[in-house]
């Protein structure tokens, strides 16, 4: 009994200590927020918990408090100067838009062909699939160059529509796949038995099956709010003024020296809601990530 | 264009009399068209148009002072060729996606077999493990980029303090680290993507071969090798096609952690092509790399769907 015991609890710590070192980065991270400069920037040693927490960053990135402010609060103005540029409320705004919209358009064409090609027989089907499945391989780098074109010729550059669109086209692959494998879920019996009693393949749609679907459709969105939500390089491209959350963090870093703190206060913020997100789908995940093709 | 093809696919299959297209019939909800329109037009405006219009810049040269275009299709392609840099690119993209895959993959079957387990805890474990797949993969850059400074990161700062590194050769500033650290950053955000999908994989193996083998007295790692493995590869198969796609087109990590250097020692495709974009400002030729890079990765991953049998 014993060995099969110390086996056990051998095993039970070894898995806290993978998924601990997993997680450091994370706790890392958020300690880092709370953090004064001094204690950041400390040459002389690392700092765990030996400082003052304080919640200076999070005012100057998410309330807007200019670095003068700040400095005239405590005192200490030394080295400060300038606007502040780390005020992201704007750009907090503006990512939650172009994810919740990209993400309702993602959704509405993704669940409508979904159910075409999953319902539907016709010519071209498994053709139209590959077409869809090859999109995914697209890397995004080979169209960015002619997107900037286009946006700019049809005054979509720099606009929150323009990302809408984009983000859209980036999502759309991956919510036609994984919708359909959950419309494949329901048996085809019930849109037969609906036919026969005289329903169009509308109401069909929206009366029987989508309602059967509904947790499918909230996996798909969450997953599609999240990939928008961290997207970097379209937006990085096609914006200069209007920035999304990761695009704003990256122009945190300058060649005089990175705002750790800003930069530590504003990701921490950009994270918590996909995290809270990610755990309402635990279940699809896997679903998710491999395009509908592998269920749990 | 969109409606054309549409009614090609579509059309076709569902008419009942060939040669005539009956309007009414194929803009109801009982033909496919007004369902597949909207992605159908999404794609082509914002994908299948765009793609073709890079193809187009890449044959042409393109004076950047009248902004005219000259059909020259060796302007660019030649160019390509003879870039060093971009030979120096094709070697990194494939040297990062190599490495990132390999251990992700193990790791990740490993700490899918750890975890498994459904005694009380584990799930909990198991949740915490999927938190790094959504965060940005521009904050992991930061946040690696951090943990990584040469004089106050964390992770530096250990690895001095346990005699493994030397403070002269900051990991992210010394050419020949500086790929390994980018690689530290997928590896924690991606190993986890392995691991669900492994797990994935794992419960749904039949118990019966597991019992079998027992009663023949194999061990457990016979049992691993000869049985969880090849009845895995299939989904594991599955797992680096869908994560060697998204590798190749690495450029966050990149962009925030070095921007491609110290000189090019972290200069893949992607991030060659947004340094020709941002610095240079040669559109066409950035457009002309990642051509390349579509094409390359085409290639690899044909020849690797063919060799392993990749159904999806």
């Amino acid at each position: 009994m014993s060995p099969s015991l110390a086996k056990r609890l051998l095993r039970d710590l070894t898995a806290i200590i993978v998924v601990g070192i997993f997680m450091f980065p994370l706790f890392w991270w958020g300690l880092t927020s709370f953090k004064p400069t001094s204690a950041i920037f400390n040459k002389d040693e690392v700092v765990f918990f030996d400082f003052e927490p304080t919640l200076v960053n999070y005012e100057v990135v998410l309330l807007g408090k200019s670095r003068a402010e700040l400095a005239i609060e405590s005192g200490n103005t030394f080295g400060v100067g300038g606007a502040s540029s780390y005020d992201s409320r704007q750009t907090i705004i503006d990512s939650i838009i172009v994810a919740v919209c990209s993400t309702a358009l993602t959704v509405f064409a993704g669940v409508t062909a979904a159910y075409a090609l999953s319902r539907m027989k016709f010519r071209g089907r498994q053709g139209y699939l590959n077409w869809i499945l090859s999109q995914r391989f697209v890397p995004p780098i080979a169209i960015i160059v002619p997107v900037v074109f286009m946006f700019h010729f049809l005054g979509l550059r720099d606009t929150l529509l323009g990302l809408i669109f984009i983000h859209t086209l980036i999502n759309v692959p991956l919510a036609v796949l994984l919708m359909k494998s959950f419309f494949d879920d329901v048996p085809v019996e019930i849109d037969e038995a609906a036919m026969l009693d005289g329903a169009t393949r509308f109401q069909i749609f929206r009366k029987v099956v989508l309602p059967m679907v509904t947790g499918g459709v909230a996996a798909t969105a969450v997953l599609c709010f999240i990939f928008s939500w961290t997207e970097f390089l379209l937006s990085l491209f096609l914006t200069s003024s209007i920035r999304t959350l990761p695009v704003k963090i990256s122009t945190f870093v300058t060649s005089t020296g990175s705002e750790w703190g800003f930069i530590s206060a504003l990701g921490t913020s950009a994270i918590v809601p996909s995290f809270i997100f990610i755990l309402l789908v635990q279940k699809q995940l896997v679903r998710g990530l491999t395009l509908g093709s592998l269920k749990e | 264009m969109a409606e054309r093809m549409e009614i090609s696919i579509a059309g076709d299959g569902s008419m009942r009399r060939p040669g005539r297209l009956n309007l009414r019939h194929i803009l109801s909800s009982e033909h496919p068209l007004p369902w597949l329109f909207p992605v159908t037009a999404v794609l082509i405006a914002f994908g299948v148009y765009p793609l073709l219009y890079a193809l187009w810049l890449s044959l042409h040269k393109r004076n950047p002072v009248t902004r005219l275009s000259v059909f020259d299709p060796d302007w660019n392609w030649v160019k390509i060729l003879g870039d060093e840099r971009v030979w120096n690119a094709i070697g990194n993209t494939y040297l990062y996606t190599g490495i990132a895959i390999f251990v992700e993959l193990v790791l990740g079957l490993a700490i899918a077999l750890l975890l498994d387990s459904d005694r009380k805890g584990y799930g909990v474990l198991r949740a915490l493990m999927t938190l790094p797949l959504v965060v940005p993969p521009a904050v992991t850059g930061m946040m690696f980029l951090l943990m990584l400074d040469g004089s106050f990161g964390v992770l530096s700062r250990t690895l001095y303090a346990l005699g493994l590194w030397s403070p002269a050769y900051p990991i992210l500033a010394t050419s020949s680290t500086a790929l390994f650290g980018i690689l530290l950053a997928d590896i924690w955000q991606w190993t986890p993507f392995m691991v669900l999908i492994m797990m994935a994989g794992l419960r749904a193996l039949p118990k019966e071969p597991f019992e079998a083998a027992a009663i023949d007295g194999a061990s457990a790692t016979q049992a691993f090798f000869r049985l969880t493995l090849p009845m895995l590869s299939r989904i594991i198969a599955l797992a680096v096609l869908i994560r060697g796609v998204d590798l190749f087109r690495i450029y966050d990590y990149i962009k925030v952690m070095t921007e491609g250097g110290p000189g090019t020692a972290t200069e893949t495709l992607t991030a060659y092509a947004g340094t020709i974009y941002f610095k240079n400002a040669d559109f066409p030729y950035a457009s002309t790399i990642a051509l390349l890079t579509l094409i390359l990765l085409l290639i690899t991953s044909a020849m690797f769907i063919k060799i392993f049998k990749v159904r999806f």
